[in-house]
């Protein structure tokens, strides 16, 4: 079986198979990601659909500086950003719907939908939102996010912690 | 359970699969769809820019000759006929006249009104 950097180095001579074997290694992990983001199915496989439209353009000149891996869930945070900031108004106006009266809570405590939550997300400001998002999405350990978005361990740490305060206190923690 | 525990339940979601190669070809079909779009833009960014250098180029032709005087435009009369046709062309219609008019002195004064010199002092040098 041939590696990540094999089949990338091969696309990179022309071989679009070559890419296809990488979406076929990878979709899965992209989809789920924009499972997590957004509750409608054909809107996360359009994101994953961007998502590798994006990497056909930029494996041409990727120079093998960062792992596959990372350089992937970059183009995952920064694509499911840009989707947050064209659907900020919408969620946020998701967030201020009143719930529907015919409903009947089937638990003591309410369940957060998908969709509220992420609606808090998207209000924080970018580095937060970035980390937050990583962090509930795909309950990376710190240093792999920091890893993956350029910063340090602490830092992320940091960002996480205000966010989250911020986030609680959007979805006023009624739990 | 903690806050981020709840918030990772609230996003969790059933694990679906996608049809591999039927994505694959959707995605190749978009690829081409992009491609041919920016194709097609960039042709008719190119068009925008001919007609745009041609237009110049035609104002440029036009406005040669303009002149503005105290606000309003004159044009330059210095524009070059063919000479030799034009001086051809008006002896044959001085030479018609001369013929088709009964009185010649009627043709005379009036070549002599229209300044046309030549045959005038053709008549003198016969007289």
């Amino acid at each position: 079986m041939k590696t990540d950097r094999e089949l990338i180095q091969e696309f990179q001579r022309g071989s679009d198979a070559a890419f296809n074997e990488l979406v076929r290694r990878y979709l899965d992990l992209v989809y789920h990601f924009f499972q997590k983001i957004t509750p409608d199915k054909m809107e996360a496989e359009d994101l994953a659909q961007t998502v590798f439209i994006k990497l056909f353009k930029a494996l041409k000149k990727f120079r093998f500086e960062s792992e596959f891996n990372t350089y992937l869930y970059r183009v995952n945070i920064n694509t499911a950003n840009t989707y947050f900031k064209r659907n900020k108004w919408r969620n946020m106006l998701h967030l201020d719907q009143v719930p529907d009266p015919g409903y009947v809570e089937t638990s003591q405590e309410r369940q957060w939908r998908k969709e509220e939550v992420w609606a808090a997300v998207s209000q924080l400001p970018k580095k937060q939102r970035l980390v937050v998002m990583m962090r509930i999405s795909q309950a990376l350990p710190f240093k792999d996010i920091g890893n993956i978005l350029n910063m340090t361990e602490g830092t992320a740490k940091v960002n996480y912690h205000y966010g989250i305060k911020r986030v609680k206190s959007l979805l006023g923690n009624n739990k | 359970m903690n806050f981020e525990a709840k918030l990772q339940e609230a996003v969790s979601s059933a694990s679906e699969m996608l049809d591999k190669e039927k994505f694959i070809n959707k995605l190749t079909a978009a690829r081409y769809a992009q491609a041919l779009k920016r194709s097609q833009a960039i042709s008719g960014c190119l068009a925008m820019v001919v007609v745009l250098v041609v237009g110049i180029l035609g104002y440029n032709e036009l406005d040669q000759g303009a002149i503005l005087i105290e606000g309003s435009y004159y044009f330059s009369t210095s524009i070059n006929f063919d000479q030799d046709e034009d001086s051809e062309y008006f002896d044959d219609l001085a030479l018609y006249i001369m013929e088709q008019e009964e009185d010649i002195w009627m043709a005379f004064s009036f070549l002599d009104e229209i300044e046309y010199d030549k045959i005038v002092n053709l008549m003198e040098d016969e007289s």
